[in-house]
């Protein structure tokens, strides 16, 4: 049967610590909590956590709703961006079926990204292989004043997100986007909608501002 | 948190809390309140109506509910209905009252499972995907087949109701309809978008798995050549529902490969190419079972359980929704043949022996060894068939469509009785008594005559024998029964198979 897979891009780098990665500890513990009770979402949605510092790692690879649990997070290191897309990509042809002519692929990837930093690493030389894959919906979140929000347009386009301080409030309100974002679009692939551009997520919490270009 | 107090037109008085402004449920376009006495609940529209949709509201409130709700055995529709009962004003906001759904249609706690779904709606989709209901549903609340048919029967009268009444759903889904398989019930919600042909047009096409093919197809065309959405795509949607809830699966997702981009997959296979996964005469769209397919088994496996397994009459209405009405509106079964092949349908039902049986009921499949399809368990019970004839010129009874297929304890109702008697929403209460029941006893078949004062074995025509109320009659081959005088009276002509020595 066809999956609706999400992608989690979480940078868990040495500023990330204390207040901000406890927050997003919660908001994924959140997130799934909320996802099981979307019946579109248990059957088709299947969630990966990849973390970046100085080095990346799929944490969790894609798993079904109800299988997956939540993950232990620690803040550390560098903030290896470019590595965690080219992590993304090799992950995403790994995992997710592509429709050939006489099988039915998966839906095209959901991605969201969370950083509070400046890559350490070289994003342009990651971003044709990721550009070159079709992803559906791409969100980058700029948590804090610190973000490189140009590297993330690159990434994500216009649908860059900022939070004006990595706090509990700001970050659980973008993991309650992003649920809702999630369910959705399993809804909405369910029901035949195209999946795309930011017009096809519900509106952004209060507390999270549309960065505009 | 504050208590906000509203009158509504016919003055009365809602109470719901603000929730500081943060409603405690958010729909597609509503933001829901509950009154504080837990009795109804409070949609409000986030963006202002524009009068078409104000003037529609009212109807729906007024009007439309009444000729529903307010006739003879109205009180029948409020199962089946989530009607709204009145608008509400908040300002330049607009709001509708609804009841709240009644408790059966929220999961409750499992009995010794996981509890997570518990408190939450029981929405369609977690019974109609095979994946949902075989790992979350709670067992003690997943139903059996009896119930299926039931909640399946109860949403084609609702349909049937809207369309009597000259009105459309437009947007019937599994989203839009709360189930309970334990009791059987259904109700249909999200009511205030109802299309009214000619004066009030649909707000949205629908939701995909129901959208009706001609829709799909022609969604992406100008206005006047855009098929919308109407009483026979209603349709079409009312048979994916019922297929849906008697096999877990989706009648035209299948294999076959449209086009290798997802989205325009999606638009082929539910629009123009749409092709039932079990049409006999093209074979191109059929499931294949996969290595990774686990949590949907049995049900997408159409070799296991194909569509000819729910039984004459239902497979007669499946060859209509989906082979010749699927792209032909006007082929398409309506509400009330459903309505009456589940009746017959459910004649046709057999317990199952096997006590863990998931769906302990069958329907009988006119072999002489009856197998379960569901779990594979041989019936091993004799089995009477009772086949019906009835008469238009008083003499001659001729054989009609429809037989019992019976089994110990079953009972006999007027309707099986009388040929213009029939189980559904106009029958009172005081009918829906059995009149007789059939008894297994000392490896005989007895039918037990409870109410029927002039009921006769008729086997020899020269000399029938009353059977008197409180007395029986064994029941073996060839049996011929009279069950009532009058000329709308059924005869009954009895068969006896997969006994022991036959």
């Amino acid at each position: 049967m066809r999956k609706l897979p999400v992608y989690l891009l979480i940078d868990v780098s040495g500023s990330m610590y204390g207040e901000p990665i406890e927050s997003v500890k919660n908001g994924i513990k959140t997130l799934h909590t909320a996802l099981r009770k979307e019946p579109q979402a248990m059957e088709m949605a299947f969630l990966s956590v990849i973390t970046f510092e100085s080095n990346v790692r799929q944490l969790i690879p894609l798993t079904e709703i109800s299988k997956f649990r939540p993950p232990d997070l620690e803040a550390s290191g560098g903030t290896s961006l470019g590595g965690a897309l080219t992590e993304l990509v090799r992950c995403a042809k790994n995992e997710v079926a592509t429709s050939t002519p006489d099988r039915k692929g998966d839906y095209k990837p959901m991605v969201f990204i969370m950083t509070d930093g400046e890559p350490t690493d070289d994003v342009d030389a990651a971003l044709p292989a990721f550009q070159a894959y079709k992803w559906g919906i791409v969100v980058a979140c700029a948590a804090g004043h610190d973000a490189n929000v140009g590297v993330l347009q690159k990434i994500a386009g216009p649908n860059v997100l900022m939070l004006d301080v990595a706090d509990s409030n700001s970050i659980s309100a973008f993991f309650k986007f992003v649920t809702t974002s999630i369910a959705t679009t399993s809804k909405k692939v369910d029901a035949g909608g195209q999946e795309g551009g930011m017009n096809d997520l519900p509106p952004p919490p209060p507390e999270i501002s549309l960065f505009k270009s | 948190m504050s208590i906000v107090k509203l009158t509504a037109e016919d003055g009365y008085i809602v109470e719901f809390e603000d929730h500081d402004g943060s409603p405690p449920k958010q729909g597609g376009i509503k933001d829901v309140y509950f009154t504080t006495d837990k009795k109804y609940a409070v949609a409000f529209y986030r963006k202002k109506l524009d009068s078409v949709a104000e003037e529609r509201l009212e109807r729906i409130v007024n009007r439309y509910r009444k000729n529903i709700f307010e006739q003879v055995g109205g009180n029948y529709w409020k199962e089946i209905f989530c009607w709204p009962e009145r608008v509400v004003k908040e300002g330049t906001k607009t709001g509708i009252l609804v009841p709240f759904y009644d408790k059966k249609f929220f999961f409750g706690p499992s009995n010794g499972g996981d509890d997570f779904l518990e408190g939450s709606e029981k929405e369609g989709k977690w019974f109609t995907s095979a994946k949902n209901f075989n790992l979350f549903v709670p067992v003690n609340q997943k139903g059996d087949l009896q119930g299926y048919l039931s909640v399946c029967q109860q949403l084609s009268r609702g349909v049937k109701k809207l369309h009597m009444s000259g009105l459309a759903h437009s947007d019937l889904s599994y989203k839009n309809c709360l189930v309970d398989p334990v009791t059987g019930s259904a109700c249909i919600i999200d009511i205030d978008g109802l299309v009214v042909p000619g004066l009030f047009p649909p707000d949205v096409i629908g939701t995909k798995d129901f959208i009706a093919p001609e829709v799909v197809a022609t969604a992406h065309l100008k206005d006047d050549q855009r098929k919308l959405p109407c009483q026979d795509t209603d349709l079409h949607a009312l048979s994916v529902l019922i297929y849906e809830y008697l096999f877990h699966r989706h009648p035209l997702e299948g294999d076959k490969v449209h086009d290798q981009d997802p989205e325009i997959q999606l638009l082929l296979e539910m629009g123009e190419k749409a092709l039932f996964i079990e049409n006999p005469f093209d074979t191109s769209n059929r499931k294949t079972v996969k290595s990774d397919d686990g949590d949907f088994l049995p049900w997408i496996d159409t070799n296991k359980l194909p569509y000819v397994i729910t039984g004459p009459y239902l497979k007669e209405l499946f060859d209509k929704a989906f082979i010749k009405g699927l792209h032909n509106p006007y082929e398409r079964p309506t509400a009330d043949d459903w309505d009456v092949a589940i009746s017959r349908t459910k004649d046709l039902l057999l317990p199952c022996s096997n006590k863990k049986c998931s769906m302990k009921w069958f329907i009988y499949d006119r072999k002489s060894a009856p197998v379960c399809p569901y779990c594979g368990t041989t019936y091993n019970e004799s089995l009477p068939i009772l086949d019906f004839y009835s008469t238009k010129s008083g003499d001659k009874y001729v054989l009609e469509n429809r037989q019992l297929i019976v089994y110990n304890n079953l009972n006999l109702y007027l309707w099986h009785v009388y040929k213009n008697i029939f189980p559904n929403e106009t029958l009172e209460d005081k009918f829906k008594k059995p009149v007789g029941h059939f008894s297994f006893q000392k490896n005989k078949w007895y039918f037990v005559n409870q109410t029927l004062g002039s009921m006769r074995d008729i086997t020899d025509t020269n000399n029938p024998i009353m059977i008197p109320i409180n007395g029986k009659v064994e029941i073996s081959y060839g049996k011929t029964l009279k069950f009532a005088d009058e000329n709308t009276s059924r005869i009954a002509y009895i068969r006896l198979t997969n006994t022991p020595h036959s």
